[in-house]
């Protein structure tokens, strides 16, 4: 075993070729990541075209570390805007914003990074040690089992929220409902579309999500009555006469401590929460079609469970921050397991994945493990390196990125509007997405001034229509026997899950309501 | 990595860009003559990454050699594709915008989806085509079509099949062997999902016992030993599966399969039309492409414009009877109909707004909500109508001046001064279009001034 493990790492560390393009796949992810709209599978599939001309390895190297790093980069607006940048940053934005208001965005943005490259590295080493033998887990998961699962991510979801737990679950059911506009998969017919062709592919969640959030929080700042100021900095305010010494001490020694420094006293002795949320994301991601935004709610929702400050989460909770993002780069890791061995892609990214290595003559299955062994783990070692690479890049992007806070917002408002505008319009090329992105900016508006969180309602849209395809197909497989849901023993363990999360919320939430009497 | 845009020069500056910005409101020119002469939207009904899409960025990045103007592929998903195949043939008619045209095109009006056919469209080329076939578990007690069909006789309605969703074109495939073998077209029950990956996976978890899907989306799992496959629906063998015979051979009458193809939207020019075609035909034929569909495992078909009319004509009445039949329009009733999710959703709606007004949660605001005053009212109203203002007027004036218009109102509506905000105008709006329009292939529209 051990001749095509170094041999892999000999390949990948002495190629300049990779080393370049993991680089410069590093900060066009970063890029790409940070802005509104653009999602990691955008980035990927503009890449595609340029694989045709790349050995394997190089092309494999470009996709996993612009991938690792446009799901960190997402994390960036999402702290500095409150726009998420991918659905998976979603499950903490109110958290990190928070910092940003207070004018700690580097400390929230450093946990983000070392919480993700800490999931990034724990998902490699999953995907070394275990991917073969993981890969048969997805075997057990039937319709059955998969709608549980949906219902668990939903579920974490309302845990997760700030506040009153029936208004996480009305702002749940709001997601949902818009979910089941259009056709579903399922289905031959569409619903709630008044004859507009434009919905029958129902609400699209990125605009959703970008007018939900950034639109909305726009139209909150408007009713602010002092638009002048930006967001002081901590300790921006150096004196004049020690300049040389400040200017060390400001441009070298203070980043880094201001992003790493708080990270590092947040993570160290968290272990056993990182190990614990890294699990959860791999073993999540590896199942196909669940994938990170799941990973990152379950995560903080187990978080919140087990957290001291339970109270904290939903507004700002630096340790649900640093669970959520280690979960969601180590799923990343995971989708790669089923596609490697099944030619099942998880996800987006692993779908182009395979089209790459079929172009390349790589067939996945089984017998890639014996067959292309150097190139397995290859692609183990990319992982190590792009995480590793991701902490430098990101730490640029944080630092170039805590800028923005300062302008003044009178300055910024119109320019995020802007951004809100090409983002929506981004994925798709549609006008219809960008007045989605309006009509959702001005629920949002409404629903938060009447406290009722946004978060819940951007999975209920996400999940909303697997969950209802999961629904329908069980019952129709099984000729409308609702035993179906439990009769399996994976699907029997994930429903009792689902229930015990609901009772000890229940009994929570009952408790809370009693103490303060 | 930065993709590199071939052939597109960059004109962008801050001179240039104050120029433009001063004379916006002056008109723009559109003299070219040439065709094309700015980026081609390439629209593709399927997501990012599907076999669909592979084949549209292949052929989109050797259309740019080709063309020297880029190829943009979007990816216009949804509702079964629908809206990929109703934009295309709603867009303009000059050549600027190409669809790549899937079989469904053939089936959506029939299943009542659009009015949108194959005659709202001037086809090119058909560029590929691949053959459906039967898959089952490795350990199904079943070798060939004939054993399948008797199972499935002794329990009409008991075996699962899935492949893609209902009435999608490999549930058609098996519908039609179904037909052919002489059995009710729901003797198989199909659980309707989302594709041929699920279907598999679904199939290695036990949940169903039939696949019905392309040969290259299932080659991996039949490599690995976990399906085999019991027929192909080609009129030969294929290359990949020489052991595995075609349903001719079993008896059946039948092939199955699906294809896709490029085409513009009825009325196109004819001379923009032969430019197009020229380069496509090129493309299709080159030798770099066919590597590239063998490679990935997708089928070689290249047809003209008219052979694919004639096709496409062909099969939209085969289709037609398939989807008018008697057998069919049974099977189109599903059990669990599209309001039963939303029905639950509703029931349990109504219980939590009950609650939440009754405990009085829901109708007031937050207490440190700002209270809403008229000045305030006003500038929430205005970045509404900002936003209709772009929605209205993008496509007629183009992304540079109604941004910039956009941020001109914004900007002298929150009091921000003329020095700092025609800076950020005159490099942020040229900026933002250089590096979404021209780096990141956003269709951003160009309108009056050509750019």
């Amino acid at each position: 075993m051990d001749g095509p493990i170094l041999q892999a790492i000999v390949q990948v560390l002495t190629q300049p070729e990779v080393w370049l393009i993991i680089v410069s796949s590093a900060l066009y992810g970063v890029f790409l990541g940070a802005v509104p709209g653009l999602t990691a599978t955008m980035a990927v599939a503009l890449f595609v075209p340029i694989t045709y001309w790349l050995e394997p390895i190089p092309a494999l190297a470009g996709i996993v570390t612009m991938a690792a790093c446009a799901i960190f980069a997402g994390d960036v607006p999402t702290t500095l805007l409150r726009i998420p940048g991918t659905p998976a940053s979603a499950a903490y934005v109110d958290d990190a914003y928070t910092y940003t208001q207070r004018g700690q965005s580097d400390r929230a943005l450093g946990v983000a990074l070392v919480g993700s490259v800490t999931g990034g590295l724990f998902g490699a080493v999953v995907l070394m040690l275990l991917g073969h033998q993981l890969a048969n887990l997805a075997a057990f998961f039937s319709v059955a089992e998969y709608f549980w699962l949906y219902l668990l991510g939903l579920s974490s979801a309302v845990v997760v929220a700030r506040g009153s737990t029936l208004r996480a679950l009305f702002a749940l059911l709001i997601g949902l409902f818009l979910s089941t506009v259009g056709l579903s998969e399922v289905h031959t017919e569409a619903r709630f579309t008044f004859g507009m062709p434009q919905l029958y592919q129902g609400i699209s969640f990125i605009p959703a999500m970008i007018g939900l959030f950034g639109l909305s929080e726009v139209l909150r700042n408007l009713l602010e009555p002092d638009l002048q100021r930006g967001i002081e900095e901590e300790g921006a305010g150096a004196s004049a006469a020690e300049a040389v010494r400040s200017t060390v001490q400001r441009y070298l020694i203070d980043p880094v401590r201001s992003v790493f420094g708080p990270a590092f006293s947040q993570l160290g002795g968290r272990l056993h929460h990182a190990l614990r949320s890294g699990t959860i994301g791999s073993v999540i991601g590896m199942l196909p079609g669940a994938g990170a935004d799941i990973g990152s709610w379950v995560s903080m929702a187990v978080s919140k469970r087990v957290s001291s400050t339970p109270e904290a989460y939903g507004t700002d909770s630096l340790e649900g921050i640093a669970d959520a993002t280690t979960a969601n780069n180590s799923a990343l890791a995971g989708t790669w397991i089923p596609a490697l061995v099944f030619g099942i892609p998880g996800d987006s990214i692993t779908a182009i994945v395979i089209g790459v290595l079929l172009m390349k003559n790589v067939n996945p299955g089984p017998a890639i493990f014996e067959e292309q062994a150097v190139l397995v783990y290859s692609i183990y070692t990319i992982f190590f390196l792009a995480n590793l690479v991701l902490l430098p890049v990101g730490w640029l992007a944080i630092k170039a990125g805590s800028w923005v806070v300062r302008v003044p917002r009178r300055v910024l408002l119109p320019v995020i509007l802007l951004f809100c505008i090409i983002g929506s319009y981004a994925i798709k090329g549609s006008y219809f997405d960008v007045s989605v992105m309006l009509g959702m900016g001005v629920l949002g508006f409404l629903l938060e001034r009447r406290n009722v969180p946004l978060g819940p309602v951007v999975l209920g849209i996400i999940l909303g229509g697997p969950l209802e395809a999961r629904f329908i197909q069980t019952l129709t497989g099984s000729g409308g026997s609702l035993l179906a849901f439990v009769n399996r023993p994976a699907a029997a363990v994930l429903a009792v899950l689902c229930f015990l999360l609901w009772v000890s919320t229940i009994v929570w939430n009952w408790q809370s309501s009693q103490e303060p009497a | 990595m930065i993709p590199h845009v071939r052939g597109h020069t960059v004109r962008s500056g801050v001179v240039l860009g104050l120029v433009l910005n001063l004379t916006l409101l002056l008109g723009g020119c559109q003299g070219d003559t040439s065709f094309p002469s700015r980026p081609i939207t390439f629209i593709c009904p399927w997501s990012a990454g599907g076999g669909t899409d592979q084949v549209a960025r292949q052929i989109a990045s050797q259309l740019e050699q080709r063309l020297g103007v880029p190829v943009n592929v979007i990816n216009a998903t949804g509702g079964g594709g629908v809206t990929g195949h109703t934009r295309g043939a709603l867009a303009r008619s000059d050549g600027y915008t190409i669809t790549m045209v899937t079989a469904e095109i053939n089936m959506l009006h029939w299943r009542g989806l659009t009015n949108i056919t194959w005659r709202d469209y001037r086809p090119l080329m058909q560029v590929n085509q691949d053959n459906a076939a039967v898959f089952v578990r490795d350990d199904a007690p079943w070798d060939s079509m004939k054993e399948l069909e008797k199972a499935v006789l002794k329990k009409p309605g008991k075996l699962t099949a899935s492949g893609t969703a209902f009435g999608g074109v490999w549930h058609i495939a098996l519908a039609g062997w179904l037909t052919e073998a002489g059995l009710p077209a729901d003797a198989l029950s199909w659980i309707s999902m989302g594709g041929s990956a699920p279907s598999l996976q679904e199939l290695m978890a036990g949940g169903i016992e039939v696949v019905s899907c392309s040969v290259p989306e299932a080659i991996s799992l039949l490599e690995a030993g976990e399906i085999k496959c019991l027929g192909v629906m080609a009129e030969n063998r294929l290359e990949d599966l020489p052991d595995v015979p075609t349903l001719q051979e079993q008896g059946y009458d039948w092939t199955g399969k699906t294809w896709r193809g490029i085409a513009v939207p009825e009325g196109t020019p004819d001379d923009r039309f032969q430019v197009l075609l020229d380069a496509l035909r090129d493309v299709v034929e080159s030798k770099e492409y066919k590597q590239f569909l063998e490679q990935s495992g997708f089928g070689y078909a290249a047809r003209g414009p008219e052979a694919f009319r004639t096709a496409l004509k062909k099969e939209n009445q085969a289709y037609g009877e398939i989807f008018n039949s008697e057998a069919f329009q049974q099977v189109k009733s599903q059990r669990y109909g599209p309001m039963l999710f939303p029905g639950l959703l509703g029931a349990l709606g109504l219980l939590v707004v009950g609650t939440l007004v009754v405990r009085g949660q829901l109708l007031r605001p937050v207490k440190n909500a700002q209270p809403y005053t008229q000045r305030r009212l006003r500038r929430v109203a205005s970045i509404f109508g900002a936003v209709l203002f772009y929605l209205l007027l993008a496509e007629v004036m183009g992304y540079v001046v109604t941004a910039a218009i956009v941020l001109a109102f914004l900007f002298w509506l929150l009091d921000v001064s003329w020095r700092t905000s025609l800076p950020l105008i005159v490099v942020l709006v040229p900026l933002t279009y250089q590096v979404f329009g021209g780096y990141l292939r956003v269709p951003l529209p160009w309108g009056w001034l050509g750019w």
